[in-house]
This record gives C-alpha cells, structure tokens and sequence, in this order.
C-alpha cells in the first residue's frame, strides 16, 4: 500500500512538472523571404514577458515561440508587433509542451 | 586642369553618393524597398571606389535607425582616398519611407520612396563642394528562390562656391537576386545578384556655359553576391562598364567595385 501510494505520487510530480513545463506557439506569417530580414521578428518576441525562445520556419512562413505557462498573445499584440517587424501575421496554433 | 580633374572626379563620386545607403536585401549598386524593423539599428561599413585613368576609393561608416516598421532614417560619413588625396568626405542624411507593401507565403512586395541629402561638409579637395538631392522611388519583388527590383533616382547637385554647376543625374535600374538553397534561420545564407545599372548626366555648368567635356550615358553590368548569418551580412558586387557614350573626352570607367559590412541589432 505504502509503495503503490509513493509510486502514484511520484508519477502524479513528474506529470505535473512536465504538464506545467512550458507553451509553444505556431504563428503564421506572411512576407518571410530571407533569414537576415526576419532577425527583426526574434528580436521583438523575445522583448515579451516570459518567452523563452523564438524559431523560424522561413520555408512554411511559421515562427514558432515557446515560453513559460501563463503567456498568452492576443491578436491585436501580434498583427502590431509583427507589422513593426515588417511582416504580416495571419494565424496562430498554440500547444501545451509535455 | 583642376577644373577638368574636378568635374570629371565629381562623376565617380556622383555614382557613389548615390549607389550607397543599401539596406539589407537591396540590390548593391541600385536602391531597393528595404527599410528597417521598428527601433532597429544598422551599423554598416562600407568600401567602394572606382578605377580609370585615376583610381578612387571611398571608405564610409553608416549608422540607419527603424522609426517605424517602414520608415527608416540614416546617416553616412565617408572617408575619400584619392590618388593625391584624401580626406573626410560630405555626410549624408537620408530618410526611405515604404509606403505599400503585400504580403504572402514566402514572396514580399513593396515600394519605397527615398530621398538623401549631401551636405557640403568634407575637406575640399576631395568633395563636390556642393549641397546636394537625390530623390528614388523602388518596387521590390523577394521571394525564397527570386528577386527582382527596379528603381529611378533623379540625383540634383547643387551649385558649388566657384559657380560651377555640375549636370544633374538620371539613374535608371533592374536587378534579379537568385538564392540556390532553401534558407534556414540561424544558418548561412546566400543569394546572388545581377544588376544592369544606366545613369544619364547633364552637362556642367560655369557661369551659364555648358562645359563640353561633361555628361554622357553609361550601362553597367553588375554582378554581385549577399551572404548573411542572423544578423550580420557582408555583400559585395562590381559594376562592369558595357556602354559608355560620354561628351568630348572624358575617362571612361574600367570598373567599381562595392564591399560592405551590415550589423542589424
């Protein structure tokens, strides 16, 4: 009893650490054309509260910013940081990271 | 002899005045609709020069500032080294505003409008010693694979202290980018240039006499190559002289040549 108790506790921790861990967002931009010119985009993410880092998917014009839980981006925060960026931005998917 | 030396040195520094000021992706030796992010710095140093009968080289620090997503001003210190001279040249001013831009997967379109002015600030002996305006407009198409741009520039050199008058300029340019591999953020990245470069002078001026030794059409043929990590790029290009119809005897250009060095932060 005594084991099987310690045993779900420990699972019960590492779930929820795991759970808590952090977000990812997938934004969809448009007007992505050349690494150096996106440079912009990391620069501004990375100003905002609780992002821990930015990717580019130039590609598939997917940015991908993971940060801590509890951040969230609204629509009217994104169109204006990425049009000041010089891009467009289109969409958004967001994840739970495990 | 001084006047002939000056005039037709003005042509070279003409070009150079106005084939600087590149942000980014914009073509080497035309203007493009680049501007910078919002708060964004530039810092870029840039070598250029030409070659004929005289060789002339110009060294220039410039320093470009994001008022807004696509608004960007800057200013540009150059450094002549003449054959028999050199000095601090004429500081520059210069505002680019894009005023349209559309956006899809993976292509940008925009167009801008530029205008720079040149102060009459540097050593004598290696300046215009003239105020001058260039006023552009630019359409630029970027794609992942293709660039293409054209541009105008109509450039108004002022009238200097000796009542010489030199021929304003018409810049007609079309550029193509083609970038080989698929780009990947934080990984090096290149894409290569061909530009054809036309420029148009009027004749000078002394005391209201046209100068016959002034002016002249010239076609360039430009290629080039941009190579950029994250925020730092180098971009290098040479324009290659394949037409030069200039008044009376003039020095017909052997080639210029552009390398410089950009920091975004």
């Amino acid at each position: 009893m005594n084991s099987q108790f310690i045993a779900f506790f420990t699972i019960f921790l590492i779930h929820t650490n795991l759970y808590a861990a952090s977000m990812q967002y997938d934004m969809r931009v448009d007007g992505l054309a050349c690494p150096f010119c996106a440079y912009g985009i990391e620069k501004k993410l990375l100003k905002t509260e609780g992002v821990n880092s930015v990717d580019i998917n130039i590609e598939k014009g997917i940015v991908i910013v993971k940060t801590k839980i509890g951040v969230s981006f609204s629509e009217h925060q994104l169109n204006q940081l990425f049009h000041d960026a010089g891009f467009t931005y289109r969409s958004m998917k967001q994840r739970e990271l495990r | 002899m001084v006047q002939n030396h000056l005039i037709s040195m003005n042509l070279g520094l003409s070009a150079y005045f106005l084939s600087s000021l590149a942000i980014a992706h914009d073509p080497i030796f035309s203007i493009g609709p680049h501007v910078l992010y919002k708060n964004g710095v530039e810092i870029a140093t840039e070598l250029h020069g030409e070659q004929s009968e005289h060789s002339e080289n110009t060294l220039a620090l410039e320093f470009a500032y994001g008022i807004t997503g696509d608004w960007a001003v800057g200013t540009e210190i150059p450094y002549v080294i003449a054959e028999d001279e050199n000095g601090t040249g004429d500081l520059n001013l210069y505002s680019k505003y894009r005023f349209w831009r559309f956006d899809t997967l993976g292509v940008q379109q925009s167009a801008a409008v530029l205008l720079r002015i040149k102060f009459d600030t540097g050593k004598n002996e290696v300046v215009n010693q003239s105020t001058d305006g260039l006023l552009g407009f630019t359409y630029g198409y970027e794609s992942i694979k293709w660039y293409r741009w054209i541009s105008a520039r109509y450039q108004y050199i002022g009238e200097a202290s000796n009542n010489l008058k030199r021929g304003d300029k018409i810049f007609a340019d079309i550029a193509f980018g083609f970038r080989y591999s698929t780009p990947v953020y934080r990984k090096p990245d290149t894409v290569w240039y061909l530009e054809l470069n036309t420029e148009y002078g009027m004749k000078a001026k002394q005391s209201n006499i046209e100068l016959e030794n002034t002016g002249g059409r010239q076609a360039f043929l430009s290629p080039g190559v941009f190579l950029t990590l994250r925020n730092f790029a180098i971009k290098a290009g040479v324009q290659i002289p394949i037409y030069q119809d200039l008044n009376d005897s003039q020095q017909k250009d052997d080639y210029r040549y552009k390398v410089a060095l950009e920091w975004h932060l």
